[in-house]
């Protein structure tokens, strides 16, 4: 029970995604980044408030850390496909705790 | 980009990389703003030369200058919104006699003037401060604090001279000089010379004058003496 609860705990904050999800992930990081960055530099420049610039760029980039880091579901949508193990029969009988498994 | 600590990670790597380049494009956009700055006026109001210590328990006597002038200058031109704040200060300059140091130059009098972004670093009490943040009305840069109009204004610091004698000294000259600190970039200060879009500060020394023969303070003391 604890140990059920200890892998699941370690799961949510591994927070682990699938290859494509990874993909996408750093495509965002690079786009959201630089859109927040030039928006920063053009809003504070035009409207020459150097504050508004900085508040900007901050919440720009907390919104793109909230954005990529919890493994959202739409990271996950293409999980491995694992192969069945090939060439061993699934072994019967196994005997564990003088327990019977099948 | 497997796990969230690495998402972390390279996210954050990302992001400094964005603020440095944003940083320097901050700091390249003021040579984008034209800087006129222009002293129209620049001359001392009352000059003295008196003896005096250079703290309580001196047995050095030194002379005094003390220096009062008018000024009228603009430099709101220098305010831009990546402008912290602007240092300016008038200081008294006289060429050197003989081999001597090639010129004395001493600042009698300076002012720090904040933009509206940073008044709430400025060296100041509550009161003033508020009374500070209210006179920008709310605008994120407000150049007409750089409309400068002193009257007959004091001196700041007394100055004199390493041998502790300046009476009487001649060619003397006030100078208008500014530094401009920005948020993220270099500092500069009022150039000899046009550059760019950045116009030299013309005008900036007063005409040249001498300072006045120390008050002969004994002689009167001497006839209070013997009238009494």
């Amino acid at each position: 029970m604890a140990e059920q609860l200890l892998d699941q705990a370690r799961d949510i904050f591994e927070g682990q995604i699938d290859f494509e999800g990874q993909k996408l992930a750093e495509l965002l990081v690079n786009i959201a980044l630089s859109l927040v960055g030039a928006l920063a530099l053009f809003a504070g420049y035009f409207l020459q408030d150097i504050k508004l610039a900085v508040y900007l760029g901050l919440g720009g980039t907390a919104a793109t850390f909230l954005l990529v880091v919890p493994p959202w579901p739409f990271f996950n949508k293409n999980p491995v496909k694992w192969l069945p193990v090939a060439g061993v029969a699934p072994p019967t009988n196994i005997v564990v705790d003088e327990k019977m498994f099948r | 980009m497997y796990s969230s600590v690495v998402r972390l990670q390279n996210t954050f790597g990302f992001f400094t990389t964005v603020a440095f380049v944003v940083a320097s494009l901050v700091s390249l956009s003021d040579f984008l703003s034209a800087r006129t700055p222009t002293v129209d006026l620049l001359k001392t109001t009352s000059l003295q030369v008196v003896k005096g210590r250079p703290h309580y328990y001196s047995s050095k006597k030194e002379e005094y200058a003390i220096i009062k002038f008018s000024l009228d200058a603009d430099l709101s031109s220098l305010f831009t919104w990546n402008t912290k704040q602007v240092f300016v200060y008038v200081t008294a300059e006289w060429p050197s006699l003989g081999s001597q140091n090639n010129t004395n130059q001493a600042v009698i009098w300076d002012k720090i003037i904040t933009a509206p972004s940073s008044d709430h670093l400025a060296n100041i009490g509550p009161i003033e401060r508020k009374r500070l943040k209210k006179s920008a009305g709310g605008k994120p840069i407000d150049p007409s604090r750089g409309k400068l109009q002193l009257k007959n204004q004091r001196y700041k610091y007394q100055i004199t001279h390493p041998s502790g004698r300046i009476a009487s000294q001649e060619d003397v000259v006030l100078k208008l000089h500014y530094n401009v600190q920005p948020w993220v970039g270099i500092l500069t200060w009022n150039q000899e010379q046009t550059w760019g879009k950045w116009q030299a500060l013309k005008g900036a020394a007063s005409k040249k004058f001498a300072l006045p023969a120390l008050k002969k303070k004994d002689e009167g003391k001497k006839n209070k003496t013997t009238r009494t």
